[in-house]
């Protein structure tokens, strides 16, 4: 497989120390090595973007539809699902459903303002129907569109209109359309050959509005991105350039990193799903998931928006940010009374950075245990991108219940760091989890398990760890954290693993994300303005 | 979902009865209409009613040693045993097979029974290989229906029905959303005469501009993506035919009615989800959706492979219980137990339904399932398999078949060819066969 190929390239180039090579200060960065683009994808709307895009059409009066064919991660990511499964009959249905509820809600004034640039003379006016449906038609589809396209809308809305003797029946009828239009639904960015590179291919202008807008706002291009997707600017160095920059420092561009982050650390439909045993653990409420994504989304955007730090404080930052609910989790004096206000959590709690955020204890565990091997799972595969194996099959895998002699956690697993079989892959994702038994299957502090003092005592690749705290630095520390970031990223970007003739580039950023102090900004603009963003390669 | 507002005619608002200038088909009496039913025609002929396949799976198996029915044979020759105790009421209706085997590599605990199973295919890159039984069978058998085929779940899981690789088609999970698809404005029972709405051939004709738009764009692109849209575009000629059967007067099948709606919502209680009002809610309306033929095909999944849900007193989520607890797993032997009352009710809401001298599960090929036999070790070894109903006369009933070690998908392809449709075989590598299970066919 690609990706792992990959990373078994990135691991050999790491520093055997344990830290990351420092560039020396004003060193230029290296040329950047040829990039061989990858397959174009077809990526369909996910939910949110789906959702956003009919609030930027219609405006925020419209109701949106929620029914809808739901979003399926691949590799671990919606943004890879978004571009290899399927779409089912009922997701058809929803989306005409979808289609329709929408369409009629251009009864109301407000929304029809969006979309009637002119009034009907009569119950069928060619020429005002030809000016709405290639003029919205444009906002819809995220580029012109064809003449035959128009002819075909125009033609629904003269019949419409003529069936219900209404102009504006006809342009629903039209918008509905649209709306069932893979040019609307889906991505389509197949690219055209480059004239700078014989032979080579990239996106388009208007290909490269969607691929910026999607990835930094989850949504549609605004006008000023579609008048550069007009012009031609977004294949222009300087032009692409000026696109992203107002992005990234557009407000919606806190959407996007949230989304982002969301769909990396796996927060969105899979923390969701999370239900917990009330009698077992008395601070679960359904509500705490809600909070619990706020904290560690909030986080984020204050670093990579707000502050343009280091991303990695994400791992050991006691700046958070909680609300009531949480505060009391935490044990921690609540900021505020209503909302999320900024908090330093205390060295003496024990708790700091992501692996003592809610949302990820509550993910790894299960309704009425912690997990030791979910936790330390998620670590190695999401945060290290460590490949592991599935485990094997007809193997005996009771653990003890606790008792005297099996107190804690550390004792009942223990068959899992003896038995070879288990050993093999359990001694990679163990001990980091068992590393977090204070936190419990909420993610409440507890120094004791049946009685006993936890030891929360470990190691990661040879780096040991007293407790909890000094795992969230050996995290931190370890020379994978970063590059695996920065893969995701690329994977939210593009849709898709890099390819064969990526992995060398990818290198060369990953380098670049080091040198540049691990800024999530600096990543996304060298990402997007380089030719692994822009270049695409043939239909296969 | 939004209020409709507005000049746009709505589904919710249509005139019934006929219309001067409106074309209506008019109703063919049911045994008439039988005549074109193609793939279907010869299994559905002996009874006069359609023949329908119904799968059921719930996660994390069982227990081999609780399960194996005592003696084998049929009639008085066997008996159930402890886990298959609640199919009690059916034994007269239900052919257990035991020793049957997922002939493929076990290399991803329960996604690889799963997809060994149902489709004949190792995993693929976190997907099944090819399309699952009951996709297969939809694909040959659901042209005649307003439903090609349907998949409902009992807990929030997306099922295991898939087109083919990385085509999924997502469980519904919410009882009431089930009910208003499929008895909702929509609904028109027996004898009431087709929909008349003239919204009906707009959406038509705009449907058939998305097939063009998409059949456009499919050439484009690559082997895997054409692949997807050809899915897509299946999903809108199936909406498209469907709107053009609603001008139609319903088949006229005397145990169509509509239901009663189920709740609006089945709350978690106590941090457990409602499994069985759940289940027993989605399963009446798809025995409904059987009687009133708007689908030949479903799958209906009680829980999904690896779900860790907390089952009524069960201490822990069934998956963590299937590998953690110890001895000979009381709580995990609950659970089962549970899972397999569930298929039990399935089948009483199908036997409920008269159809003619029969009930609708004598004309029903139902498949009771899990994608492992033993959570614990994830056994691709000793399957658990129930089929139910006999699929009109086909297959044999109050029976045990016992085959250590043959392979399952021979009996997924004698699911298949019962119902009607032409299948060369089922599977690949270790697991492909062409041969059916001769040991069930009558």
């Amino acid at each position: 497989m690609v990706r792992g190929a990959w990373l078994l390239g990135l691991a050999a180039c790491g520093g055997d120390d344990g830290t990351a090579p420092v560039a020396e200060v004003g060193t230029p960065r290296a040329p950047p090595p040829a990039v061989q683009a990858g397959a174009p994808t077809l990526r369909r709307l996910t939910t949110a973007q789906y959702q956003a895009t009919l609030a930027d059409l219609f405006g925020p009066t419209l109701i949106l539809p929620t029914a809808l064919e739901p979003d399926v991660p691949v590799d671990g990511m919606v943004s890879i699902g978004s571009a290899t499964s399927g779409l089912s009959a009922r997701g058809v249905e929803q989306y005409e459903d979808a289609a329709w509820d929408v369409a009629a809600q251009l009864a109301d004034p407000a929304v029809a303002a969006r979309v009637f640039t002119c009034r009907g003379e009569a119950s069928v006016d060619e020429a005002c129907a030809r000016e709405i449906v290639s003029g919205f038609g444009q906002r819809v589809y995220r580029r012109p569109l064809t003449p035959a396209e128009v002819d075909a809308l125009v033609a629904v809305a003269a019949s419409a209109g003529e069936t219900f003797g209404s102009f504006d029946v006809g342009i629903q009828y039209a918008v509905g359309a649209m709306l069932q239009s893979p040019a609307f639904l889906y991505r389509v960015e197949l690219g055209e050959p480059d004239p700078d590179a014989p032979g080579a291919r990239r996106y388009t202008s208007w290909e490269m509005a969607s691929r910026l807008s999607y990835l930094l706002w989850q949504t549609m291009p605004d006008d000023a991105l579609l008048d550069a997707a007009a012009s031609g600017a977004l294949v222009t160095e300087a032009g692409l350039a000026e696109a992203v920059d107002r992005l990234l420092a557009d407000p919606r561009a806190r959407t996007g990193v949230r989304a982002l982050f969301e769909d990396i650390l796996q927060l969105g439909d899979d923390l969701d799903a999370v239900s917990k045993d009330p009698f077992v653990y008395n601070a679960w409420s359904v509500d705490l998931i809600a909070s619990a994504r706020e904290q560690t989304l909030r986080e984020i955007e204050a670093l990579v928006v707000d502050d343009d730090a280091d991303w990695r404080s994400l791992l050991i930052s006691q700046r958070t940010f909680v609300d009531r609910r949480l505060a009391a989790l935490y044990g921690v004096e609540a900021p505020v009374i209503d909302g999320f206000g900024e908090v330093e959590l205390p060295a003496a709690g024990g708790r700091r950075g992501l692996l003592g955020h809610a949302s990820f204890l509550l993910l790894k565990s299960h309704a009425t245990t912690t997990s030791v091997t979910r936790r330390g799972l998620y670590i190695q595969e999401r945060l290290l991108c460590t490949d592991l194996p599935d485990p094997p099959a007809g193997l005996n895998t009771a653990i003890p219940e606790p008792s005297e002699d099996a107190p804690t956690m550390r004792d009942r697993v223990e068959v899992h760091l003896t038995v070879p079989e288990c050993a093999a892959c359990h001694e990679l994702m163990d001990p980091l989890g068992l590393g977090l038994e204070t936190f419990d299957g909420v993610g409440q502090w507890r120094t004791t398990e049946n009685g006993v003092t936890i030891d929360a005592s470990g190691a990661l690749a040879g780096v040991p760890f007293a407790d909890a705290w000094s795992l969230a630095q050996v995290v931190h520390d370890n020379p994978a954290l970063s590059p695996c970031l920065a893969l995701h990223i690329f994977e939210a970007a593009t849709g898709r693993v890099p390819s064969a003739g990526e992995e060398e580039w990818m290198a060369w950023h990953t380098d670049g994300f080091a040198d540049e102090g691990h800024r999530v900004r600096w990543l996304l603009r060298d990402l997007l303005l380089s030719p692994a963003f822009r270049q695409v390669g043939e239909v296969p | 979902m939004g209020a409709r507002r507005g000049g746009l005619a709505s589904r919710r608002t249509v005139l019934r009865g006929v219309l001067d200038g409106v074309a209506v088909a008019l109703a063919l009496p049911w045994l008439e209409s039988l005549g074109g039913f193609g793939p279907t025609a010869r299994a559905g002929t002996s009874s006069g009613f359609p023949l329908r396949f119904a799968l059921y799976a719930w996660g994390n198996g069982n227990n081999p040693d609780r399960w194996l029915p005592i003696g084998e044979g049929s009639g008085a020759d066997w008996a159930l045993s402890e886990q298959l105790a609640p199919l009690a009421a059916h034994k007269d209706k239900i052919a257990v097979v035991t020793g049957l085997s997922v002939r493929l590599p076990n290399v991803v605990p329960h996604g690889s029974g799963a997809a060994g199973l149902l489709a004949g295919t190792p995993i693929v890159n976190d997907t099944f290989g090819g399309p699952t039984i009951d996709q297969i069978i939809a694909e040959a058998v659901g042209g005649e229906t307003l439903y090609r085929s349907l998949q409902t779940a009992a807990t929030d899981t997306l099922g295991q029905s898939y087109s083919g690789p990385n085509l999924l088609n997502p469980a519904e999970s919410d009882p009431f959303a089930l009910y208003e698809r499929l008895f909702g404005p929509t609904f028109v029972a027996p004898g009431e005469g087709g929909l008349v709405d003239p919204s009906l051939g707009l959406r038509r004709s705009i449907l058939d501009g998305v097939m063009g738009d998409l059949s456009a764009l499919q050439a484009r692109l690559s082997v895997a993506d054409q692949a997807r849209l050809e899915m897509h575009l299946d999903g809108v000629r199936d909406l498209e035919s469907r709107l053009a059967r609603l001008i139609e007067d319903p088949p006229s099948l005397a145990a169509c009615v509509q239901p009663a709606a189920p709740l609006a919502s089945y709350p978690d209680i106590d941090g457990r989800p409602q499994i069985s009002a759940r289940s027993r809610a989605m399963c009446d309306l798809l025995a409904m959706a059987f009687a009133c033929d708007q689908t030949r095909v479903a799958a209906h999944y009680l829980t999904q492979p690896v779900a860790d849900i907390l089952f009524p007193d069960a201490t822990k989520g069934h998956h963590s219980l299937t590998h953690d607890e110890g001895g000979d797993q009381p709580q995990c032997n609950a659970i089962t137990l549970q899972c397999v009352a569930e298929f039990g009710y399935w089948l009483d809401a199908l036997r409920a339904i008269p159809e003619g001298d029969e009930t609708l599960l004598d004309h029903c090929a139902a498949l009771g399932c899990s994608e492992v036999s033993l959570g614990q070790t994830h056994s691709l070894e000793e399957m658990p398999l129930v089929v139910a109903g006999g699929a009109c006369g086909q297959l044999a009933t109050d029976v045990h078949l016992r085959v250590p070690g043959d392979n399952a998908s021979k009996l997924m392809l004698t699911l298949i060819r019962t119902l009607g449709v032409s299948q060369a075989s089922f599977g690949v590598d270790e697991a492909y066969t062409e041969d059916g299970f001769a040991p069930i066919e009558l």
